[in-house]
């Protein structure tokens, strides 16, 4: 699940998959903006097939709560 | 394409953004509701068909100003939501009185009108009609929303010029369904109202219109005949085996499929056939079939021989002097279709489907890759037009020159200086022109029409005819006069290639030298810019005997002493004015 997060996210913002670390978030990654946000939460919901809350949204701010959340979302 | 994931999409739209050459289209979407994600669906929709777009979003909620500031790009799209026309308008229509809706509505037209006067110059505007359909799908009455969507639609119909183009948004959301192309969350947090699903099918439903202005449509749908145009194998199953009668359950889908492409030849699409087959067998077919849809004559083309498509489809491509990506190739082998793909990527391909009964209404949704913006009388005389050809064709063999057969033809020149009844093909020409076409600028009904209004342009479309027959209107010249300096330039100079090798284009420049030169202009600036496609006259300007002042790969400039000219001087093309 970790790398298919990690190319999701390279793939939005336009980054190198490399780039994209465990400690990834909204503070280290410049493209991350709130279009881009956005853009993220669409392409995780259709890769894991998963629909998140607002609250939710508005949490999935690294690498490590995206992995989480989806985690307790039940996705594989 | 629609099968590619979203994070996908977003990708390869990037890298398509760094391979893609050349100018493109550059899009405004506009609108009074969050749609930012059509940014990138709609790029990724046209670059990955060849079109290097590029979409600029307007400011929320700010149409009519964004109006007069993105009219300058080649097109804009409008979404004018009816549910935030005001704040909540969605709910709160039902609860307004009469003159209060009665004064929304007033409002509104007024607003339109401004948007659709400040965007008089674009040359494509994607107008949606305005729609309730997400908010009343389950209401049983016309609504107060529903009714102003309704009223507002018909005062934009009464109003709308020719180069806006409505665009039905309720088919689209018929595609996707109301459910997937509403999304709640993002509507309630961030005015959103539509889902990616929406915006995919959206941009597929209106690529045909941007593809078009680009010069892109498709123009020949090339068929497979065994299990493409009839049911079964004509070599083993004889004609009387085979069904494509509509009275029979085997036949009636490609009794439709055959009445569809009948259609498409009409509208101008030009239609042929490619199969492995023995000529005389299929030939009998529509003999003994003559009232199918697809008759003999609507095939402007025939390659049944038992040489290779690739082979095949490239020898149309050059007989018809289209590029191999105008074509569109029908086959139900996997084999065939494969085989296309990887050796002629350009050429699009649509696979027959196992379940027949499918066969029909997916031609139905193919038809759109023949969209064209400008329609014209010429369209549907172009099979006749490609069939005189190949008789003339057979007239050139029997000649020993050249000249003598160009003689023999009775070659006349109809000119139509600044005719604004011709806008509409005028436009069509430089939209789909490619390959004798000096500098390849595209011309909408708009640019035209400010153009033979505007005093400076001299717009000069061309007919030719023979003793075979009328090609119609097939070139353009476009001359800019600059009289206080005593120049004039030559904006565009297109010609079809229906009508290339007689000669006419030096026939046309001789005329259009000694008008100039009567008019008291003294130096003629031409120019050739290169694009994929016009290789083919990159020198005619030299050939002319004009002298060559600048160039580079892109570009090759030219000037002409008008007085010093020396005319070819053609005596078997005979020139008329009109």
């Amino acid at each position: 699940m970790e790398d298919r997060v990690r190319r999701i996210m390279a793939s939005v913002f336009g980054v190198d998959m490399a780039q994209i670390g465990v400690e990834a978030s909204a503070q280290t990654v410049e493209q991350w903006d709130s279009l881009r946000h956005m853009n993220l939460v669409v392409a995780l919901e259709e890769e894991f097939g998963v629909r998140f809350t607002d609250q939710q949204i508005d949490e999935l701010l690294s690498f490590r709560l995206i992995v989480l959340t989806l985690k307790e979302l039940g996705a594989k | 394409m629609s099968d590619i994931s979203y994070a996908e999409l977003l990708r390869c739209n990037r890298e398509l953004a760094g391979t893609l050459q050349g100018k493109g289209l550059r899009i405004a979407v506009l609108s009074n509701v969050v749609v930012a994600q059509l940014k990138e669906i709609l790029e990724y929709t046209l670059r990955s068909r060849g079109v290097n777009a590029h979409v600029d979003l307007g400011d929320y909620d700010n149409v009519v100003q964004d109006c007069a500031r993105f009219a300058r790009h080649d097109g804009v799209v409008l979404f004018w939501e009816s549910c935030n026309f005001v704040d909540g308008l969605h709910y709160r229509a039902a609860l307004m009185a009469e003159d209060e809706l009665t004064a929304l509505r007033e409002r509104l037209v007024g607003e339109i009108d401004l948007a659709l006067k400040a965007l008089l110059q674009t040359r494509l505007v994607l107008f949606n009609r305005f729609s309730s359909l997400l908010f009343n799908c389950y209401e049983l009455r016309e609504g107060a929303l529903d009714r102003l969507c309704r009223e507002l639609n018909q005062r934009f119909d009464e109003r709308s010029p020719t180069h806006v183009l409505a665009v039905d948004v309720d088919k689209v959301i018929a595609q996707v369904s109301v459910a997937k192309s509403v999304d709640w969350r993002s509507f309630h947090s961030a005015r959103a109202p539509y889902s990616v699903d929406f915006f995919r099918a959206y941009a597929n439903y209106v690529a045909p219109a941007l593809l078009s202005m680009a010069g892109r449509a498709k123009k020949a749908l090339i068929f497979d005949c065994d299990n493409t145009l009839w049911e079964g194998i004509l070599g083993e199953d004889g004609e009387e085996g085979i069904a494509l009668s509509a009275e029979t359950r085997q036949g009636r889908p490609f009794a439709e499929v055959q009445a569809l492409a009948h259609g498409l030849g009409r509208e101008g699409v030009i239609l042929g056939l490619c199969s492995k087959n023995n000529p005389e067998d299929v030939d009998r077919v529509f003999e003994a079939y003559p009232d199918t849809g697809l008759r003999e004559s609507d095939l402007a083309i025939k390659r049944v021989n038992w040489s290779d498509k690739v082979t095949n489809l490239r020898d149309i491509a050059e007989t018809l002097n289209l590029g191999l990506d105008a074509l569109v190739f029908v086959d139900d082998s996997d084999f065939e279709i494969g085989l296309v793909r990887e050796k002629l990527p350009e050429v699009a391909t649509l696979h027959v489907p196992a379940a027949r009964y499918d066969y029909p209404a997916l031609m139905r949704r193919w038809r759109n890759l023949f969209f064209t913006l400008s329609r014209s009388a010429e369209d549907t005389a172009k099979t006749r037009m490609y069939r005189e050809e190949a008789q003339r064709q057979q007239a050139a063999k029997s000649f020993t020159s050249i000249e003598d057969y160009l003689r023999s033809l009775g070659l006349t020149l109809t000119l139509h200086v600044n005719d604004a009844s011709l806008t509409a093909r005028m436009a069509q020409l430089t939209q789909k022109t490619n390959q004798f076409n000096l500098t390849t600028r595209r011309y909408t009904e708009a640019d035209l029409h400010r153009m033979l209004e505007d005093g400076a342009h001299c717009v000069l479309a061309f007919r030719v005819t023979d003793r075979f027959g009328d090609y119609g209107i097939t070139g353009l010249v476009i001359v800019e006069r600059k009289p206080q300096t005593q120049h004039a330039r030559i904006d565009s100079f297109l010609m079809s290639c229906r009508v290339l090798g007689r000669n006419v284009e030096r026939a046309l420049f001789d005329t259009l030298v000694a008008d100039l030169a009567v008019e008291g202009v003294r130096v003629l600036e031409a120019e050739y810019l290169r694009t994929p496609k016009n290789s083919q006259v990159e020198e005619l300007f030299d050939r002319f005997g004009l002298e060559l002042t600048d160039s580079s790969r892109q570009h090759r400039r030219y000037q002409l002493n008008v007085a010093a000219y020396a005319p070819a001087s053609i005596d078997y093309i005979e020139i008329v004015r009109r």
